[in-house]
């Protein structure tokens, strides 16, 4: 593996551990009901009435 | 002819004042004479829209009115799977991306009478807001050469601010239809999420793609989003909310309507010219009745994270086979791009669908509690030199990218609807853009806003 190739491993694994890192400390108070496909619940109930 | 808005054209084919010939002949002509420089398409049928211009002015000669774009020439990002031509996606690949069925957005607009004049230039796979590309060319600014159309739908934003096509469809994953409209002085709507369909389109990311118009006009971004808009059974996101009478809307003008400029995160590191245009802005509507006020945002830090797992993860797994059969296809900041992608963990991308579920909903709550629309800069500078943006070290390139879209980004995660319009030119001759966010499918209040302020100013009306 050539010096470049473990630099850009480095960088790659740095960018998803900051990225996990700040997803996981605002994660932590989601409720257990909490899930990915209320996002389209949220759109629908927010659209303006009739 | 060429100062005519889609509009316009529209309006007098039907009047038999143009033909769809003609119009379709102007705008190979000007293609002919800019492209060479532009680069805005990628695949160009000036015989099947001849043809087409003949059979609809044949239809209208017969009392056969197709819709209301009848006769009108458009052209659609080389993403849009438009039968019988090829869609590289900005790749290397002329074919790229198939489709068993057409773009529903396109055979929407067909439908309604358009003419389809090709396929438009993009940031390859729709990663990257500058507009370069290593395959068919940097798409320039037709404001100012050598300098960022805006991506990744930048053949697009040039291709109608030159009038070169009439109207055009982008695509948005992180600002990819508002950010050309902004730096090419056009119009770009991302609809709200599930409001147009995406079926027929390349994937870039399930969660945060969105399919829009950019036009000269907001008028004329109304009528082909109400064209183009409304439940499709072939995707699966799409919404069975009806749609909105949007054109007959726009009449209905800014008086009683919030505004908000926000007081975080949206105005930091923006240039003086850039603020000042998009605060006078707030000042010419709220000249026409409308209520500003300054109104503190949630922060948009965690929204930006969230729309990186989800855009990262989803991109990765959807162009895993090019991105690990043939790397040295893609450009060195799309395959680092790409590469982070494969090695987000199954938990953090959950994680990250969770999160934005509470984020739209707190936002939604807390925000449209205190006002109807938010105001913000599209663009956080005049688009840069091309040159600058995309020299040096690739990790120093991407920073770039997410700093040149930040302000654009967090309304994918959202999903709310944005519109992007020209709010002024810069000392130097380049376009700047403001952004109007709405409710969920609350396209109607934005375009209004967006309308009246067209009114109360002249930009729109200013070519490169």
């Amino acid at each position: 593996m050539s010096q470049s190739d473990l630099t850009s491993r480095r960088q790659v694994q740095g960018d998803v551990a900051a990225l996990a890192g700040a997803i996981e400390r605002a994660a932590g108070d989601l409720t257990i009901a909490e899930e990915p496909s209320n996002f389209a619940v949220v759109l629908e109930a927010g659209a303006p009435r009739g | 002819m060429d100062d005519l808005t889609l509009t316009g054209l529209a309006a007098a084919i039907a009047d038999r004042k143009l033909s769809a010939v003609e119009a379709t002949a102007g705008c190979l002509d000007r293609i002919a004479r800019l492209d060479g420089r532009l680069r805005a398409f990628i695949t160009l049928d000036a015989e099947g829209a001849l043809a087409r211009a003949r059979a609809l002015d044949a239809d209208l000669a017969a009392g056969r009115r197709r819709g209301p774009l009848h006769g009108v020439p458009l052209a659609y990002k080389d993403l849009c799977h438009v039968r019988g031509l090829p869609t590289s996606c900005g790749t290397k690949t002329a074919e790229y991306f198939t489709s068993e069925i057409e773009c529903t957005a396109v055979a929407r607009l067909t439908a309604a009478g358009a003419v389809t004049l090709g396929k438009l230039n993009m940031t390859e796979l729709a990663l990257g807001p500058f507009g370069d590309n290593p395959h068919h060319g940097n798409v320039d600014n037709p404001w100012k050469p050598g300098h960022v159309a805006g991506g990744s739908s930048s053949g697009s934003g040039a291709a109608v601010a030159a009038g070169l096509a009439y109207g055009a469809l982008g695509s948005d994953t992180g600002g990819s239809i508002r950010l050309p409209a902004a730096c090419c002085g056009i119009v770009g709507i991302k609809p709200t999420y599930g409001r147009v369909s995406r079926a027929g389109v390349m994937p870039l990311s399930w969660s945060l793609d969105h399919l829009g118009p950019m036009t000269r006009t907001v008028r004329d971004a109304a009528l082909m989003l109400e064209i183009v808009a409304g439940h499709d059974p072939h995707d699966a996101t799409s919404s069975p909310r009806p749609v909105d009478a949007l054109v007959a809307g726009l009449e209905r003008g800014p008086a009683g309507l919030r505004v908000a400029l926000p007081d975080n995160y949206y105005f930091d590191g923006v240039t003086p010219e850039v603020r000042t245009a998009v605060e006078t802005a707030a000042g010419v509507l709220a000249s026409r009745g409308a209520r500003v006020q300054i109104l503190r945002l949630p922060d948009p830090a965690l929204l930006n994270d969230v729309a990186n797992i989800l855009a990262r993860s989803e991109s990765a797994t959807i162009h895993a086979r090019v991105a690990r059969e043939r790397p040295h296809e893609l450009g060195a900041a799309v395959r680092s791009r790409l590469e982070v992608g494969f090695h987000i963990s199954a938990h953090d991308y959950l994680q990250a669908g969770r999160l934005r579920a509470r984020l739209a909903r707190e936002f939604v709550a807390e925000v449209f509690a205190e006002t109807d629309a938010v105001l913000a800069p599209a663009i956080p500078e005049p688009p840069p030199a091309l040159d600058a943006v995309t020299a040096g070290p690739v990790d120093e390139i991407v920073r770039r990218m997410g700093r040149f879209s930040r302000l654009t980004r967090p309304f994918n995660v959202l999903g709310l609807p944005v519109v992007a319009l020209p709010c002024g030119i810069g000392a130097d001759g380049r376009p700047l853009g403001v952004q109007i966010v709405g409710r969920p499918f609350d396209e109607s209040t934005i375009l209004r806003l967006a309308h009246a302020y067209e009114e109360a100013t002249d930009w729109h009306t200013r070519r490169p």
